[in-house]
């Protein structure tokens, strides 16, 4: 029976050209807007270089004061010492990586001028990431506890402060007039990553700005905190929770907040939360909106073409219905010749795609940024077409059903 | 009133060349009301429309109120066809989304009269035929015959000298056939309307002046 | 004629409601499109009132400098000299971290009598911070030393604040009052605006002053102006300069640099959205023009007998192009009625001249879109040989 459908639907469509390519075009450019925002979307969600434990990861990223009665609010990155002093204490957290936001400096070579973005971090942020080493190895405890002026650089830092030589380690790079020992040299970061992106990676013991004993919540770090294992998340958030009950409140304020997130509420907490609410409702809310939003005039158009198409064949649909085909069966048909239209717009979409993200990723908009159409993302766009070759052919089938034999008979 | 000289009509496609009408003469008075018959597939319609300005003879002449028709422009002919005829179909051809009186309107929307004007027109027209209590309604609200009855407002609101009837009471049972002749030969006998129509049914070419009939694109009787 | 057409599609209203609705959402999306439009070339078109291109900015971290007031004003003194002295330096000023094209925003309140004004931006700035950017007064002057003593607070206005306040009035010597409208401010000059948003964005309210004294040792930003030969042999150099002397982080940002990044922030997102606009309008224009080449097809009846009774081959065409720009009439009254809140509204602050020529641009666009789709098929029509469509039954 669908073998029959199926027949029959590709007459149909080679039947009328001009109406299948406007729909077919119309399918295929709105799907292929899909897929690569889809794309987009998955690489910001997904694991992905050098982040792959994000299951069993909790991110810190944010310190929040708040006084209630007056309204405000002071929010900032956390200090070093909030999360030596406080979040370490916890025993269910197996490691945690602490790193700073980077900071841009300057470097003159060769008569160029480079920004180095440079990151402090702890020790076990090489043991939480895995970051791929071209070369050279991470610095550990024991230079930590040195303070040994050693930094970790990106593959891009090397080739643009060193050029083409083939090996950097024991070389020395400076930057805010400061001397460093190169000890590893590893693969670019996407830009997707922003708190993890770096163009230099130097030991935290170094940052003058931490100064010991200062008991400041306020500072400018960040942390991910690894439990042992997937199950053992929710372990690590109730403790953490239960720490920041005992965390003092600053002067002029009554509630402190910080929070301890999976990866997506950490991401829509900065766009559109703060310490109280994760922002995830809004920031759902807000995708769906868009994209039903967008869906609109593509959706109209398709539907307008297609009781066009119904109605100019409604004598083909008399003399079935004529000779005994029941409503039923020929909504069926055509909701299958319009999944079948959906479903070869998506396949020609799917090129498309590919040729978009091939163009951005050459014209690397966003900094070493590269969308791949890997399988989650052609899985969920096989539902956008589904999806959408639903809601074009429901109404259009559904007026089809309800034509009267004889006047449809008549009409031609 | 209406010279048909000489007239052929040939159909061609790619592989087909059919001759549809072969040599006619034909003269029709004015004033006259002239019946034509034949079988299907004879020419018959071909030959209305071709005396309707409708289509153009492959070969011939034809002269309208003693003007050469043949070299006529789209626009002139579309003129003549709007001041000097009338149509009337056998399927009615009215469009189901106006009113009545907006359907009877439309031959004086092709020339410049005022609203008011139409609209006077266009009731006394309806009046002629009956139906001035079906003003406001649509022609799916209609019997066939009123929906005739309509076609021939509309047909006679400009004041045509000719009406060319195509199959009038094809679509309509006896009695309300005998009605729309009654009120066709009423046009012709108060009017002085000249009518040129095409039928099957030998009872109601009877009743009219003169019978022509056709065979196979050639003129029999 | 036209009330005949009319007439016709309002008897039609419900077979012509998809296409109604296309036109409709067709018409919001072209209105967005064009507000933006509008709103950025507006702002585009006014003077950039400062000149950017060799002033680089120069910001650090202060924590390792002395907290001690008097220290720090005598360090800043220094450097100021020593800044100035340099061959390729032209001016130097210091200014608070919100200078123009930073990513920075401070803003605070003023009031004068019961009236607020709010979102003003607060620049601090030095002495010859007018210098560094070539900003012209168009009343009264710039701050000189002697400003920093005397009873009320002296500062200088930016043109859309005193218009906001004083309308047409001149503003020197006039009184504001701060956000706790405590303390009273003395407007000594009023400059022209400045567009440190970018290109596409408004100026807004701004207002400048002097950082007293004790404020000095928080300063984490020095604005210079250099000269035409000064290059990255130079920037080094005075990078190590700077390095030693504030022995923190420093960083050098040319103001040429930042501007762009300013501008694509909103230039890129524009692009993506008209692309996208452009070929959703595509698709539409395509579906509106397959529809009315099958209505012109189920019409052939119709058109047969028009042309029977008197219609010309052009009247045919002309109808039914008038009949889509008639429907196309129809949607835009409606888009409009919701266009029209907008500077109704005064939606996100934005001028009312932005909106209704948007409104009018898009009415044009429309219309124009339409007449284009229906021409063709309105030319096929024309092309119906009566006869034959009057026997088709």
């Amino acid at each position: 029976m669908l073998k029959n459908y199926f027949k029959i639907a590709i007459a149909v469509l080679k039947r009328r050209k001009f109406f299948t390519f406007i729909s077919l075009f119309g399918i295929s450019f709105t799907l292929t807007i899909l897929m690569v925002a889809t794309a987009f979307i998955d690489k910001l969600l997904s694991p992905d270089y050098p982040d792959y434990k994000r299951d069993r990861s909790l991110y810190v990223a944010t310190m929040e004061y708040k006084n209630t009665k007056q309204g405000w609010l002071n929010r900032s990155d956390a200090s070093y010492y909030f999360f030596d002093h406080y979040v370490s204490t916890l025993k269910s957290i197996d490691k945690m990586a602490i790193s700073s936001y980077a900071t841009a400096s300057n470097a003159y070579v060769n008569n160029k001028k480079l920004v180095i973005e440079y990151k402090y971090t702890n020790a076990d942020f090489w043991n939480v990431l895995e970051y791929k080493f071209l070369e050279g190895k991470p610095f550990g405890k024991q230079e930590i506890n040195n303070a040994e002026q050693v930094a970790v650089i990106s593959e891009e830092t090397k080739k643009a402060y060193f050029g083409d030589e083939k090996s950097v380690v024991g070389k020395y790079i400076s930057a805010d007039n400061i001397s460093y020992r190169v000890i590893g040299v590893v693969a670019n970061v996407s830009k997707t990553l922003y708190n993890l992106k770096g163009d230099m990676y130097i030991p935290l013991s170094l940052d003058k700005g931490n100064r010991p004993g200062n008991p400041e919540l306020m500072g400018s770090y960040n942390a991910i905190l690894l439990a042992k294992s997937k199950a053992d998340v929710p372990k690590v958030l109730k403790e953490y929770n239960q720490m920041m009950k005992k965390v003092p409140i600053p002067k002029d304020f009554d509630k402190v907040y910080s929070n301890a997130d999976p990866f997506f509420e950490s991401m829509t907490r900065r766009i559109a939360g703060e310490g109280s609410t994760d922002g995830k409702g809004i920031v759902i809310t807000m995708i769906t909106g868009f994209t039903l939003l967008f869906l609109l005039l593509p959706t109209i158009n398709l539907v307008n073409i297609n009781i066009t198409r119904i109605l100019e064949r409604s004598s083909e649909i008399g003399v079935r219905k004529a000779f005994g085909a029941s409503s039923k069966t020929l909504v069926y048909q055509f909701i299958v010749e319009n999944l079948i239209l959906t479903l070869l717009g998506g396949i020609i979409g799917v090129f498309f795609s590919l040729l978009a993200i091939y163009l951005i990723n050459s014209a690397n908009l966003i900094s070493n940024m590269r969308l791949t159409l890997n399988f989650t993302v052609l899985f969920y766009s096989f539902i956008l077409c589904v999806f959408f070759g639903l809601i074009s052919g429901v109404y259009p089938a559904w007026r089809m059903s309800k034509l009267n034999i004889v006047k449809a008979l008549k009409a031609q | 009133m209406i010279q048909l000289q000489s007239i052929e009509k040939v159909y061609r496609t790619d592989t087909v060349e059919t001759l549809a009408i072969n040599g006619i003469n034909l003269d029709i008075a004015k004033g006259e009301f002239l019946s034509i018959m034949g079988p299907s597939g004879c020419g018959k319609s071909t030959l209305l429309n071709i005396m309707g300005l409708l289509d153009e003879p492959s070969k011939g002449l034809i002269k309208i109120d003693d003007q050469d028709i043949s070299r006529f422009s789209d626009q002139q002919l579309a003129r003549f066809r709007n001041e000097k005829l009338g149509f009337i179909f056998q399927s009615y051809h009215l469009i189901n989304d106006l009113q009545v009186l907006d359907n009877v309107e439309l031959p004086l929307l092709y020339r410049s009269s005022s609203a008011k004007e139409r609209k006077a027109l266009a009731t006394a027209a309806l009046e002629k035929v009956g139906l001035s209590n079906r003003l406001k309604h649509f022609p799916t609200q209609l019997s066939g015959g009123q929906r005739q009855r309509v076609a021939i407002a509309r047909a006679i609101v400009g004041n045509p000298q000719i009406i060319l009837a195509d199959e009038p009471t094809g679509n309509l049972d006896s009695a309300m056939g005998n009605e729309i002749m009654d009120i066709l030969l009423g046009l012709n006998k108060n009017e002085g309307t000249t009518i040129v129509m095409v039928t099957h049914d030998e009872s109601m070419a009877h009743r009219t002046h003169r019978l022509v009939r056709l065979f196979d694109g050639s003129q029999v009787q | 004629m036209f009330k005949h057409l009319f007439k016709l599609i309002w008897n039609k209203k419900k077979q012509n409601f998809l296409f109604l609705t296309e036109i409709l959402v067709s018409f919001l999306v072209i209105f967005a499109v064009f507000s933006f439009l509008t709103f950025y070339f507006q702002n585009y078109s006014k003077p950039l009132g400062f000149e950017y291109k060799k002033v680089w900015a120069i910001t650090y971290d202060n924590r390792m400098l002395t907290k001690n007031t008097d220290s720090a004003s005598t360090f800043y003194e220094n450097l100021h000299k020593s800044l100035k002295s340099m061959p390729k330096i032209e001016e130097v000023s210091y200014s608070s971290s919100n200078f123009p094209y930073s990513n920075s925003n401070m803003s605070t309140v003023v009031k004068q009598g019961d009236k607020k004004f709010d979102y003003v931006n607060n620049y601090d700035v030095g002495a010859d911070y007018n210098k560094v950017w070539n900003i012209s007064l168009l009343e009264g002057r710039w701050f000189l030393p002697e400003d920093k003593i005397g009873k009320n607070k002296k500062i200088i206005i930016n043109e859309t604040l005193k218009t906001l306040i004083f309308g047409k009035e001149k503003a020197v010597g006039k009184l504001v009052g701060d956000h706790e409208n405590k303390e009273k401010m003395q407007v000594i000059g009023v400059v022209q605006d400045v567009k440190a948003n970018g290109d596409f964005w408004p100026a807004g309210s701004a207002m400048f002053v002097q950082p007293d004294t004790a404020q000095i040792k928080y300063t984490s930003t020095i604005l210079i102006k250099v000269s035409a030969d000064a290059d990255a042999t130079f920037e080094s150099e005075l990078y190590k300069f700077m390095a030693n002397t504030m022995k923190g982080s420093v960083e050098i940002k040319h103001l040429e640099e930042m501007r762009d990044s300013k501008n694509e922030v909103t230039i890129i997102p524009m692009v993506i959205f008209i692309t996208i606009a452009s070929f959703l309008i595509i698709n539409v224009a395509l579906g509106l023009f397959g529809v009315l080449w099958y209505n012109i097809n189920k019409r052939k009846g119709e058109i047969g007998l028009r042309r029977a009774i008197g219609a010309s081959a052009n009247a045919v065409s002309y109808q039914l192009v008038m009949e889509s720009m008639i429907l196309a009439t129809m949607s835009l009254i409606v888009g409009c009625f919701f266009a029209v809140q907008f500077p109704l509204l005064s939606v996100f602050n934005i001028p009312a001249s932005v909106y209704i020529i948007a409104i009018l641009l898009s009415i044009l666009f429309i219309y124009l879109l339409v007449f284009a789709c229906s021409l063709y098929p309105g030319k096929q029509a024309a092309r119906i040989h009566p006869a034959i469509a009057l026997h088709e039954e």
